[in-house]
């Protein structure tokens, strides 16, 4: 994942080094002493400057927004002991996604529900797509299209921490997101 | 005198069934049983003498023995008496053997067989009333042949049946699912815990597998990222075929009817998990229940009539009986409410009167192994393990023993306990072996009767 995420802020670093088509800074030659003409062309030179700067900060911030956008959309939620209803804490990750699944709309995700070892496997298989249907339900009721969405379970057998202790289960009893298209260009909400 | 034993024997089993029920704690619910304390009854000795060999097949008589005197011992009808070195061979002495409180001993010999295996002949003597049971001869396979100890086993069920008329479960196996990171492993071990092997694995989340009654042919479910599959694999070729389901993303616990026929199993559709049923020839499936909440877990009664399964409509898991191919469905676990009650996996006793699953009656609480009376709804249900956590119990084709799953408690992997008296033994050892699934009997062996 974090391999994608670097490969994608160099594409994006080399799409926008292609799309630029002024040369690069160079040191301002001495010329003349021609005062007036001088100011002027250091003045000309400065706002090249800038907006070269500010164009690299553009590009800096939509991949950190982009970055954000990602993260906010990757983020995992938790579920309570053999529950698949959202605690508070799941509600406010998920209303952070809805928000970004809003500015970018091509964006589709699988969600993956996730069990705890305890309990039938078989038990937790439904469990887990329970879970992850009342995630997916959740966001369509903010208006997304359920057609953005695929859920999936993997039951007890894909454990985040293989121990058997309760911080370990609360970690293992959980929604896991992957984006499966649409994330080209993300944009975070409010930028 | 002797027939005085028999009657002593007789007394306790009849005193031994009453005692069976544990002071009941204030903390358990009504309705449920503690019987970790199980009949304490005596079972009648037992002996296997040496058996008579030429020199040459000394060895694999010795081994002939072991395995029959095991496989008597597992199947907890008897308790094995060490044959003393005065009574290994002659004529079998019933005064001295009935002295010493023996009441069956299994006499024999190995005889090198014209096929290049062995015939093993075998009397079963009833020492308190001083009778033989008719001879019986089996061939078996050279002792390096692979079915070799599967022959004998059927020899050790074959003797169960000449003394109590009741099958055994020695030529069996159990297959079971080993968890790793990332894959399941299907695999099987002979009754005997011998045999532990590898059928398939590395390709993903393997799920449930179940025999089918022909023994031909086991069914599995595999859960791959966003697909679930139905396999069905030949037993005797290991070639693996895809079964008709309705498409989704949550296929699982298949079961065959007991004709073999059909496979039920549960699909997500719509939000639910709802039960099916495929023809296996045909390929044909229709759906046989229609909510609410998640059915799945499915198990026939022997007579094919009903299905026992989970359904959560309670909230918590609980097992139903129901008509097969649909209908009304019936409550069977105790319901209190706000307790959280939580029973899983089902399945029904080859008897056809009990069904056992797995779960808990309070919130949090370890898992055990239940039984249930499945004629009688919401009755009195028993515990059958107390120590650690158990899950996963599997019928032996006898009737009376049960695989599970053993985690805690100072166990890890497969075990079998023996409903009637309680014992357990260990069948295989390690972490991550779960749903084990026990075959019908494999191999069935009458012998040649040959006279005395």
């Amino acid at each position: 994942m974090l391999r994608r995420a670097v490969l994608f802020s160099m594409l994006v670093a080399t799409a926008t080094a292609c799309s630029r088509n002024e040369p690069p800074a160079e040191p301002i030659p001495p010329t003349l002493p021609d005062t007036a003409g001088e100011g002027a062309r250091r003045a000309a030179e400065q706002a090249r400057q800038d907006s070269i700067r500010r164009a690299e900060e553009a590009r800096r911030e939509a991949e950190a927004a982009a970055a954000r956008a990602r993260s906010i959309l990757e983020e995992m939620v938790f579920f309570d002991y053999d529950d698949s209803n959202l605690r508070p804490d799941a509600q406010e990750a998920l209303a952070r996604k809805v928000a970004v699944l809003r500015a970018n709309p091509n964006v589709t995700l699988r969600i993956t529900g996730h069990a705890d070892e305890r309990g039938s496997i078989e038990y937790n298989l439904a469990l887990g797509l329970r879970r992850a249907n009342s995630v997916r339900d959740y966001l369509t009721g903010f208006g997304i299209s359920a057609s953005r969405f695929t859920t999936e379970t993997m039951g007890e057998d894909r454990p985040l921490d293989p121990g058997s202790n309760e911080s370990a289960w609360a970690r293992n009893r959980r929604g896991e997101f992957s984006i499966t298209g649409g994330a080209d260009r993300l944009t975070a909400p409010g930028m | 005198m002797m027939r005085v034993t028999r009657f002593i024997v007789a007394i306790g089993l009849l005193f031994g069934t009453a005692s069976s029920t544990l002071a009941q704690d204030p903390e358990v619910p009504k309705g449920i049983e503690l019987a970790a304390q199980y009949q304490t009854r005596t079972q009648p000795l037992l002996a296997v003498r040496p058996l008579g060999a030429p020199v040459d097949l000394v060895g694999a008589a010795e081994s002939v023995r072991g395995i029959l005197t095991r496989d008597l011992d597992y199947s907890d009808r008897f308790r094995i008496f060490d044959t003393p070195s005065s009574l290994a061979s002659g004529a079998v002495d019933y005064a001295a053997w009935n002295s010493a409180r023996v009441v069956y001993v299994v006499a024999g010999d190995v005889a090198p067989a014209a096929d290049g295996g062995l015939a093993l002949r075998v009397t079963v003597h009833d020492i308190p009333y001083a009778e033989a049971k008719p001879t019986r001869t089996y061939a078996l396979p050279a002792p390096d042949d692979p079915e070799f100890r599967m022959a004998v086993h059927a020899v050790s069920d074959e003797i169960v049946r000449t003394i109590t008329g009741e099958p055994g479960a020695a030529a069996t196996r159990i297959v079971f699912v080993r968890q790793n990171r990332g894959s399941n492993d299907l695999m099987i071990v002979d009754s005997d815990g011998e045999n532990l092997r590898r059928l398939t694995g590395t390709e993903g989340l393997i799920y449930s597998p179940s025999w089918a009654p022909d023994a031909g042919r086991v069914a599995y479910t595999l859960q791959g990222e966003g697909t679930s599959t139905l396999f069905e694999r030949d037993m005797r070729s290991g070639r693996i075929r895809t079964v008709a389901t309705p498409r989704s993303q949550l296929i699982m616990t298949p079961v065959y009817s007991p004709d073999g026929s059909k496979l039920a199993f549960a699909a997500n559709i719509n939000d639910r998990l709802e039960l099916f049923e495929s023809d296996v020839t045909s390929g044909r499936f229709q759906q046989v229940t229609r909510g609410p909440a998640y059915s799945f877990s499915p198990s026939y009664s022997p007579d094919g009539s009903r299905i026992a399964f989970n359904s959560n409509r309670l909230g918590n898991p609980h097992i139903y009986v129901m008509p097969s191919g649909g209908g009304g469905a019936t409550l069977i676990t105790p319901f209190v409410s706000g307790q959280r009650g939580y029973y899983t996996s089902p399945q029904w006793a080859p008897s056809g009167t009990q069904i056992t699953f797995h779960g808990h009656w309070n919130s949090r609480g370890t898992y055990h192994v239940f039984v249930a009376d499945a004629n009688r709804p919401l009755s009195q249900i028993r515990q059958l393990t107390t120590e650690g956590n158990n899950e996963d119990p599997s019928w032996a084709p006898d009737g009376r023993h049960v695989v599970f799953t053993a985690s805690g408690g100072g166990r890890n992997g497969l075990y079998v306990v023996d409903v009637q008296s309680g014992r357990v033994r260990e069948l295989a050892q390690g972490a991550g072996l779960r749903m084990a699934d026990w075959s019908p009997t494999l191999v069935r062996t009458s012998g040649l009767s040959s006279g005395q």
